[in-house]
């Protein structure tokens, strides 16, 4: 085991223990799961030189030893699948994707396998801090006679995703792939802790439909933001992937230029139906519903329905409940999946629905739909437009998040905070 | 309601089957549009209304730090200047507020190309070791700025007969409220209203105490030197309550949090600039007002805030105490509603630990546990029997402004690097500039503590 810090600045000596120079850097190239060390960047009095690993004979604490007694005077430079350890990752940020933040990287633990020097991990602990400072080890006494641990907290390279930082030598040509696989909400996490920059890069790497995701779990302010910052055509593509509720909330916020030049772009069935939504008022059941929902005629069997809801292969929010209308498009009942599944196949919507569901209409206020929502313990509840017609459905989450505001306070001062900042 | 006919389809309300397959739920082209007509709350919110918002959006940082560098050591400081020297000490308000609006110009800068605050730049750019001496320097100056802000409350209902223990647990309870509590935008605006108010005040009564105008204005641009210790202190004082360590980490993470970038440039200088120049307008004010008032009067001498009350007497009349006491009172709040958080985020920002009253205690040790010490310490601080409150606030300052070069000369290695700020990058303008407000500021540092020591020696 050894950490960057151990090294940087060490003796490197030639195969006759001649002094060459001493350690500036070392190079590992990534793609693998732990990088390997590829090189070293050593500094000698005039200039900093490249050797390749093949060249080098030993690494340690103490420093390195070459193999050879000359080596080619390489200009160093820098391949695109190389990072440098201590210019672009020594005290710059890096995402913690399990612990799903940004932290600062103390120093850098590598290991040795078969005979080559892997990158390991990230140390973001005060043990990494303290080396760095150089009082680890008297800190270590003081805390084992006072019989305290000293906190230690290293990350996974695995699970380590590196962010572009504003010195860094080069843009780190790595994929946020580690990013890819978070749950949505974690991801909105992470964004929202991240500068604008790196935000691009990260929502780059992304496909629409993650980014969507995504993007729909932050916080209104932050999804302006975003929004603002991607080309039109891409936050067009995005919108599209959003539940339409989310997309004409987020499109409200917008200010009447950007949202023109993105309208302007989306798929007109989409643009319709998030033009549709903007006319509703915010805090009424049009404005909180969405208007993806699963409508069947009553004279389906069950069977048929089942069919038609994987045939359909709905985006819809929520397939909890299957709604029935007449051919006015009324709302004349509603089934569970529950009952549609428990329902003899053969058995018609019409026997097996729940006649007259309880609706809101588009104009009532969000209290009253979060009341009835909860009298009658529903997942979902229909809206209704003046003449009856099912228009869309508010989901019990839209509800909960109305009715209990965001406390969470906002002060200056905190980039990336969540929700703002600080002071 | 009735069932439906049968017509053996799923069929999607109101949809119309479009290429490739059915349609969920789309609503049809049949919504009743009058009715939306005459919805009450439409979520169109007017184009000049945006634009208004945007503009004030970005207008804020500077007028906020402008407000907040008179705050409770910024009054005692400008007070006894006037009262000590008159008019003397007025180029150097001049001078400071315009290296206040290059210093915080810069701030900015590096703040909107990088999206990183000061010190995490000082980080990335120079190390742990240095960023670690970085910090350490940052805190000392802002923990006297906040023990100011205490003394400031201490005095300001001292003058209304409460005693120093119960102003110390007021103060922790209000530094507790005020980062803890409700949207800052709005607490933010009210010290700004007040910020105002109490300049306003200030403005009036100096014209009121009919001063000498003829004097005030050679004063502002020829600058008068002397050997005193006294007047050196009140030279480097000055500086350092104008622009402050905090100020510069407060305006670069103040940009980052409102998340503006390299396009927003030019609102920002004019922001910083306008909030420099009011800083200027208010702090010369308060100057004459109390050159006029008690300097001209031969009550140079000053011991208690109580005196310093009576340069908004020509205003105020017998209520100029009670109007100073809220003054100092609103100033010292918002110095804290900003600085302990300031110096929390900076310290937690380096070392990349949990930042921000949004984590739980648990997940944000050190810097809930900044907040605290600096809280405890400052409260403990002013419970020290017989303390000087006016020359706490004072010497405070002068704290300030003796650890600011150190702060400035990182600020302007960090802008002198082309990699950091790109696009933004200073010219060699800008660059002289900045390094020569350094330079002075740290030869008046030097000249200070020499006339100290040879002073007393």
């Amino acid at each position: 085991m050894l950490y960057l810090s151990q090294a940087i600045g060490r003796p490197v000596q030639d195969r006759q223990d001649e002094p060459m120079g001493r350690i500036a850097d070392l190079i590992v190239a990534v793609g693998d799961r732990y990088p390997p060390v590829t090189g070293l960047v050593v500094q000698t009095d005039r200039r900093r030189i490249f050797v390749p690993w093949s060249s080098v004979a030993r690494l340690d604490a103490s420093g390195a030893q070459l193999r050879t007694r000359t080596i080619d005077i390489d200009k160093f430079r820098q391949r695109p699948n190389e990072i440098l350890l201590r210019a672009d990752l020594m005290d710059k940020q890096i995402v913690d994707i399990d612990g799903r933040k940004v932290v600062r990287v103390n120093d850098l633990r590598l290991d040795e396998v078969g005979g080559a020097w892997h990158l390991v991990a990230v140390d973001v602990g005060g043990a990494g801090l303290l080396r760095r400072l150089g009082i680890e080890g008297p800190f270590r006494t003081i805390a084992r006679n006072l019989s305290r641990p000293v906190p230690e907290k290293y990350i996974d390279w695995e699970d380590v995703d590196p962010v572009e930082t504003s010195i860094a030598s080069i843009k780190l040509r790595v994929p946020h792939q580690g990013l890819a696989e978070l749950h949505p909400a974690d991801l909105a996490t992470i964004l929202d802790q991240l500068a604008p920059r790196d935000r691009a890069g990260v929502l780059a790497s992304l496909d629409d439909e993650a980014a969507a995701d995504a993007i729909e779990e932050m916080e209104p302010e932050s999804q302006v933001e975003v929004l603002e910052d991607l080309s039109p055509e891409r936050a067009a593509d995005i919108l599209e992937e959003m539940s339409p509720d989310d997309a004409a909330d987020l499109v409200a916020d917008l200010d009447e230029i950007t949202r023109d030049r993105i309208l302007a772009h989306m798929e007109s069935d989409e643009k319709a139906e998030v033009e549709e939504l903007l006319g509703y008022a915010e805090d009424t059941a049009g404005g909180l519903m969405t208007t993806e929902f699963v409508s069947v005629p009553a004279t389906l069997t069950a069977a048929e329905t089942i069919d038609r809801l994987r045939e359909l292969e709905p985006d819809a929010e929520t397939i909890y409940y299957v709604y029935v209308a007449d051919e006015e498009g009324r709302l004349v009942g509603v089934l569970s999946l529950r009952d549609l599944i428990v329902a003899r196949p053969e058995a018609q919507i019409a026997d097996v629905m729940i006649r007259e569901p309880a609706a809101v209409r588009t104009s009532d206020d969000r209290e009253h739909v979060a009341e009835i929502v909860s009298r009658y313990n529903l997942l979902a509840v229909p809206v209704v437009d003046p003449d009856e017609r099912l228009v869309g459905i508010v989901t019990v989450d839209d509800v909960i998040e109305a009715v209990v505001p965001d406390s969470r306070t906002r002060l200056p001062l905190r980039p990336g905070s969540r929700g703002g900042g600080t002071a | 309601m009735t069932g439906a006919e049968p017509n053996g389809g799923s069929e999607l309300t109101g949809a119309e089957p479009g290429p490739g397959g059915s349609h969920l739920g789309r609503i049809g082209p049949n919504v009743d549009s009058a009715r939306r007509r005459v919805l009450p709350a439409f979520r169109r919110t007017p184009a000049w209304r945006i634009r208004f918002a945007a503009v004030l959006g970005v207008l804020g940082p500077g007028l906020v730090s402008g407000f907040a560098d008179n705050d409770a050591g910024g009054i005692a400081t400008y007070s006894l200047a006037g009262i000590q020297f008159g008019y003397a000490l007025l180029w150097v308000i001049l001078a400071s507020q315009i290296a206040l609006f290059f210093t915080q110009e810069v701030g900015a800068r590096l703040g909107l190309a990088t999206g990183q605050g000061l010190t995490g730049l000082t980080r990335e750019r120079f190390g742990v070791r240095w960023a670690t001496f970085f910090v350490i320097t940052m805190l000392v100056a802002n923990l006297g700025t906040i023990i100011a802000e205490f003394a400031g409350i201490g005095a300001a209902l001292g003058l209304f007969g409460v005693p120093i223990p119960v102003s110390a647990a007021l103060a922790s309870v209000a530094v507790v409220a005020l980062i803890s509590r409700g949207s800052y935008g709005r607490v933010q605006w009210a010290f700004v209203g007040i910020g105002v108010a109490v300049s306003v005040a200030y403005i009036v009564s100096a014209i009121l105490s009919r001063p000498d105008w003829g004097a005030a204005a050679s004063a502002l641009v020829v600058p008068h030197l002397s050997a005193a210790p006294a007047y050196w202190l009140a030279v480097v004082g000055t500086v350092g309550t104008t622009i402050t360590p905090w100020g510069q980490a407060f305006i670069q993470a103040y940009v980052v949090d409102k998340r503006l970038g390299p396009e927003d440039i030019n609102t920002t200088r004019l922001d910083v600039g306008l909030g420099s120049l009011i800083t200027n307008v208010v702090a010369g004010f308060i100057v004459v007002a109390c050159a006029a008032t008690l300097w001209a009067s031969g009550q140079t001498g000053i011991t208690d805030v109580a005196q310093a009350a009576r340069a908004l007497g020509p205003l105020a009349g017998d209520a100029a105490t009670v109007l100073f006491a809220v003054g100092l009172l609103a100033a010292s709040l918002l110095g804290l509603g900003v600085v302990p958080l300031a110096s929390a985020y900076t310290a937690c920002e380096a070392f990349g630990w949990e930042t921000g009253v949004d984590w739980r205690w648990r997940e944000a040790p050190a810097f809930y546990g900044l907040l605290a010490f600096f809280i405890g310490f400052a409260a403990l601080f002013i419970l020290i029997p017989g303390l000087p409150l006016i020359q706490v606030l004072y010497l405070s300052q002068v704290l300030n402004g003796l650890l600011l070069p150190f702060i400035l000369v990182f600020v302007m290695l960090l802008a002198s690097d082309r990699r950091i700020l790109g696009d933004l990058a200073s010219g060699r303008w800008l660059l002289g500039i900045g390094w020569s407000i350094t330079v002075v500021i740290a030869v008046m540092s030097v000249v200070l503590v020499w006339a100290t020591v040879s002073g007393t020696a």
